[in-house]
């Protein structure tokens, strides 16, 4: 019945090409935003590559504290005396790693200044992220003990400050120190890895950080396997209850959270900090229920478009009904046809939405873009696909499946 | 075999309330060939509708085998035209996208059967009217008699022990329309309750009985005719 039903609708297609062509149009232009946004948002939060073990750690970015009476409120990033006192010791964490955000800095070399993203990081923050190395070496804990003025820089920075040379073993000046940068990376995008050049932690030019409560770090904590992530997330929440601040008389309670990339996104989004839901499932609901009302508009268009193309069909709804269809087989038949057609353009959406991503990446429009088509992305591509035939197809299919026989034989339906 | 009681038919549109058909007592025995007559508009089609289930009565029983139809819904219905029907119609209405041979399959797809099964019952059907050279065409390569028999084809596909053939000939030359009749009273001689609508009277002389229609009602009910 299915090659009957898919004969049939390959063939309906073919008979008006160009209303063809404008249906799948719109169902390609449509699912190409759609796959573009799905794209992006599997890279942001389950990203492979660099942060590909995003499965297995968790981030703490910034820390709510709040009086008793919750007038007063203060949200800062963690300094690393709370990184090293409260997330350190954590039970059953294989890795913990310190690592500022980026942060504006100039590079001099002899008279040319280039404005670069700087993070510093610890020894760790390279076990955790996993960097594709072009060339030298990453930094390591003997950098880290000795506070060595190394550097490593990507690749992009590295040809714009040595463009007509090898960049390792060379050395720039960032406020008023000298480093040597080590090794070169690949260049990357993802919110913990991001940066344009990274020095060890000990590079600071005085140790104060050391003793900061707040400050400008972020922590990552890897666990062993992910089915750790609930555990540790719980120690974090329990460690967090222990803290104590540079002011406990303004500020009594603190809160910081383990959370997924996703959980950043949305705590921060969303300003949850100061309870343990990350409001991620609502964020998930509000983005998945936007893309549903971002397909809806096309979709009604295209119930308009496949109710004239069924109706110009009424005599075979006639036909198939006076051969025993019964209303539910035919709505299944111009459902599948018009998810077929979905489907198909669900394909081309898919290479469109490849190209698309080509040209955002060549624009730089988001430096260091890198986004693929992947499987999951495929996978959600086609549930779209299916999604949007459903609901531009059952409407119109059901409709017609109520056709009364006589009249549709008549093609007066 | 077919059985109608006291049946009337009327189409209501905003203004206009028409009466299709009025107080029909009719009763088709198994194995007969009735050719119903009448001038346009008199009801015969409005009676074949009725008949094979695709419209219902405003007034009185339709029955199948003895059982009123009356009460039941979509899928029962369905599944009666597909086992006990057979369509012909005067526009043949074939679909124009599938071969021949899908087309003779249509309505063994509504019934639990594999593909090899359909093939073998919708090849014999269309041997049975000639036209088993024809399977791989598409309707619009064929004339309008080779449709008209493709069309019995499908009818007969699931051996159905009742064809309602709406004005069969009606869209066919003489000759052509003769090898029409002419199947259709060999599938009559070999058991099938045939109903025909035919403006033609020689045509409907050359079956069992005709029942004769005027302002939707029977004139001439139940009056045998010599074939």
């Amino acid at each position: 019945m299915l090659r009957n039903y898919l004969l049939t609708a390959y063939k309906v297609f073919m008979r008006r090409k160009l209303f063809t062509a404008i249906n799948l149009g719109c169902i390609v232009l449509t699912l190409v935003v759609l796959m573009v946004i799905t794209a992006l948002l599997q890279s942001t939060f389950w990203p492979d590559g660099v942060e590909g073990k995003s499965d297995r750690f968790l981030q703490v970015y910034g820390m709510r504290s709040e009086s008793a009476d919750g007038k007063s409120t203060s949200t800062t990033l963690l300094g690393f005396k709370t990184i090293d006192k409260y997330l350190k010791p954590l039970p059953g964490v294989e890795r913990v790693s310190a690592f500022t955000i980026p942060n504006t800095v100039s590079v001099y070399q002899g008279d040319r200044v280039s404005q670069l993203d700087l993070r510093r990081v610890d020894a760790d923050y390279w076990k955790i992220l996993d960097f594709r190395l072009l060339a030298g070496r990453l930094p390591d804990e003997n950098d880290d003990r000795l506070g060595r003025l190394v550097a490593v820089v990507n690749a992009s920075t590295a040809r714009r400050l040595f463009p007509q040379a090898a960049a390792v073993g060379r050395s720039i000046s960032v406020g008023g120190q000298t480093f040597t940068i080590v090794g070169v990376v690949a260049d990357v995008i993802h919110v913990n890895a991001y940066a344009d050049m990274w020095t060890p932690l000990t590079t600071f030019p005085s140790t104060d950080y050391q003793k900061d409560l707040t400050g400008g770090f972020a922590a990552m904590l890897l666990a062993r396997s992910p089915a750790d992530l609930p555990r540790i997330r719980r120690e974090v929440e329990r460690s967090a209850a222990t803290f104590v601040g540079a002011d406990p008389r303004t500020y009594s309670v603190t809160h910081f959270w383990g959370d997924s990339k996703l959980d950043v996104f949305a705590r921060t989004l969303l300003d949850r900090h100061s309870v343990p839901d990350s409001g991620a499932a609502q964020l998930l609901l509000t983005i998945g229920g936007a893309m549903l009302l971002f397909m809806l508009l096309p979709a009604l268009n295209l119930v308009n478009l496949n109710m004239g193309r069924i109706l110009e069909r009424s005599t075979e709804i006639g036909v198939r009904k006076a051969y025993g269809a019964t209303s539910l087989q035919l709505a299944g038949q111009l459902v599948v046809e018009n998810v077929v057609l979905c489907l198909a353009g669900g394909l081309l959406g898919l290479a469109c939405a490849r190209l698309v991503l080509w040209w955002l990446e060549a624009s730089q429009l988001i430096p260091y873009l890198a986004v693929g088509i992947n499987l999951p992305v495929f996978g959600c591509g086609m549930l779209l696909a299916l999604v949007f035939g459903l609901l531009s197809g059952v409407v119109p299919a059901w409709k017609m499946s109520r056709l009364d026989p006589v009249h549709a034989l008549k093609g007066t339906a | 075999m077919i059985t109608l009681r006291d049946v009337s038919k009327t189409y209501r549109t905003d203004k206009v309330e028409t009466l299709a058909l009025k107080d029909i007592d009719l009763h088709v025995a198994r194995g007969e060939f009735v050719a119903m007559m009448g001038p346009s508009g008199c009801g015969k089609s409005t009676l074949l509708n009725l008949i094979g289930l695709l419209d219902r009565p405003g007034r009185g029983t339709v029955e199948i085998d003895g059982v009123p139809v009356a009460r039941q819904g979509d899928r029962d219905l369905a599944r009666l035209r597909n086992r006990a029907f057979g369509f012909i119609f005067q526009s043949f209405h074939l679909i124009p996208d599938l071969r021949v041979i899908d087309n003779v399959e249509l309505p063994l797809l509504y019934r639990t059967m594999r593909g090899g099964e359909r093939r073998r019952l919708a090849r014999a059907a269309l041997e049975k009217v000639g036209l088993g050279a024809r399977m791989e065409h598409y309707p619009n390569q064929l004339s309008g008699g080779q449709q008209q028999r493709v069309a019995i084809a499908r009818a007969i596909v699931g051996q159905p022990q009742i064809l309602l053939a709406d004005e069969p000939t009606g869209n066919l030359d003489s000759r052509m329309g003769a090898e029409v009749i002419d199947i259709l009273q060999r599938l009559n001689d070999e058991g099938t309750t045939i109903v025909m609508v035919t403006h033609d009277e020689a045509e409907a002389r050359r079956v069992g009985r005709i029942v004769r229609l005027f302002d939707g009602q029977l004139v001439q009910p139940e009056h045998a005719h010599a074939a």
